[in-house]
């Protein structure tokens, strides 16, 4: 049992180490719009600390999601570079699209669905990063 | 876009109620605290490596964002209900984080006995916020929403005043001042404001003679309406016969409102003082029927500011299929540049007849250069 006391005061510790270090971390979700939010839903705790911890694991959660379609988007890059070396220049031009945003948010369980185009221009439908942004 | 990173069923319909209202675009602060996410959103994306992001992208994750944070909080929250209490402490967060990352699973999810000061999600979180660089956010953000503090009325005792009465008690609030509900005498000075409110006067008196005009007008033409389906009269081609009714309009029965469609007469800026014309369109067929009625002569409508009563009822003639070369052009024009008591004199009873003998003589003329050029 004592290695376990003992593991769980280093739990403990660490815990506590962590929420103290909070403090000093800034995230980059402010205070007040988690504070907001979480207002909203009834979420009531005077600690600051909890709210730093929530805006972190939000953004940590974001940050995933970001990555994840960032992923995508490379992936997909690589495989049009294939057939065309104008793509080479364009490379370095990542850009957050619906299409790899739905793609990682289904990995989450978040079911995104969006229209493909809506037909005004002729250049409506193309691939977007084909198209001069 | 369908939400729902993996709520559970039993939430959803209060949740529905709230993504509508949050939908329908809420109040200030909803739009405020979405700009403010956004924000911080980008800025995330950025860090994790993206250079552009499209405007529906970034308001569908900034969406998730804030739906996941409120998610965290409810949860929390419920769980702090479940132990008993009211406030949150570090346990309901963390366990409201496992919650949320069952579904793609963490370390020691699988543990039965597990404690949550060694969950995993807490030492990810901490990686993270060990690993990611720190970027705050790029403005400084107010304290929202903003509590608008009210004043209370002051009562009684706190203005020093004694409550008219002994009924009243001096902690309910006073009374307003007097003079607010009061009939005050106004003072001499004042009547230099009066000015601005003698215009108005003048301007709503104009106003109300214009209206009356409107509607005298309005009821004319629809007692010519009345009259021109009692007697059938002469079209230009001269098939059709006059019939007289002997019927006297005044003494038939009075239309019941809404028995007969009387199109709305869109006065012309020159009648009234209203700069709004409405319909132009309809202006030209209310006045097709006066305007045939200037023709024949009876009274100048429309392009003078004094009305001239007729002295008998007018007849209106129905001109079919007519082109720009009507009948009765050239009498009506010479009429309406004329004065009114010479064109009420060529129309009195003793010259009708000659009046329709040389109508006729012109109906004739007309359709003889007609048919020449439909020849």
């Amino acid at each position: 049992m004592n290695p376990s006391n003992e593991a769980k005061h280093d739990d403990e510790s660490a815990l506590a180490d962590f929420l103290s270090s909070l403090m000093d971390y800034t995230p980059t979700i402010p205070d007040e719009l988690v504070e907001h939010y979480l207002a909203k839903s009834g979420f009531q705790c005077p600690d600051v600390r909890l709210i730093r911890l929530v805006a972190v694991a939000t953004q940590k959660f974001i940050a995933d999601v970001a990555s994840d379609a960032l992923q995508q988007c490379k992936a997909r890059q690589s495989a049009v570079v294939k057939d065309k070396k104008d793509k080479q220049q364009k490379d370095k031009r990542l850009i957050l699209t619906m299409e790899d945003l739905s793609r990682a948010l289904r990995d989450y369980g978040v079911n995104m669905k969006h229209q493909e185009y809506f037909a005004d221009s002729p250049s409506t439908g193309m691939d977007p990063t084909s198209r001069d942004e | 876009m369908s939400g729902g990173a993996g709520e559970t069923g039993s939430r959803n319909p209060s949740r529905d109620e709230d993504d509508l209202k949050r939908s329908s675009g809420g109040g200030a602060a909803e739009k405020f605290s979405r700009a403010i996410a956004r924000i911080a959103v980008s800025q995330i994306c950025e860090s994790a490596g993206f250079q552009g992001i499209q405007e529906s992208a970034l308001d569908a994750l900034s969406d998730v964002g804030i739906r996941y944070l409120r998610d965290l909080g409810e949860r929390a929250h419920s769980n702090a209900n479940s132990a008993g209490r009211t406030d949150c402490n570090v346990f309901d967060v963390v366990q409201g984080l496992e919650d949320l990352n069952l579904c793609w699973g963490f370390l020691g999810a699988s543990d039965v006995n597990r404690c949550l000061v060694s969950s995993s999600v807490v030492r990810e979180i901490r990686r993270f916020a060990g690993s990611a660089e720190e970027i705050p956010f790029a403005r400084p953000v107010p304290r929202f929403p903003v509590i608008k503090s009210r004043k209370p009325t002051p009562s009684f005792a706190q203005i020093g005043e004694t409550p008219i009465g002994n009924h009243i008690p001096d902690w309910l609030p006073a009374f307003p001042d007097p003079h607010t509900h009061l009939h005050t005498p106004r003072p001499a000075f004042y009547e230099k404001a009066l000015d601005p409110r003698t215009d108005n006067v003048q301007e709503t008196r104009e106003q109300r003679k214009a209206e009356r005009s409107l509607l005298s007008l309005q009821q004319q033409l629809s007692c010519n309406g009345a009259v021109g389906q009692s007697s059938k009269d002469v079209t230009h081609g001269g098939l059709k016969t006059k019939v007289v009714s002997d019927s006297n309009p005044f003494l038939a029965t009075p239309l019941q409102f809404g028995e007969k469609d009387v199109s709305t007469v869109a006065v012309p800026a020159k009648l009234s003082n209203q700069a709004v014309v409405k319909n132009p369109v309809s202006v030209l067929e209310a006045f097709t029927p006066a305007i045939e009625a200037v023709r024949n002569g009876h009274c100048e409508l429309g392009y003078n500011e004094k009305r001239v009563l007729p002295n008998k009822r007018p007849t209106v003639h129905f001109s079919f299929g007519i082109d720009k070369k009507s009948v009765g052009v050239p009498l009506g024009l010479n009429a309406r540049n004329s004065d009114v008591e010479n064109v009420a004199s060529w129309f009195s009873r003793d010259e009708e007849k000659d009046y329709k003998k040389r109508r006729a003589e012109q109906i004739l003329k007309e359709s003889m250069e007609n048919s020449q050029e439909l020849a």
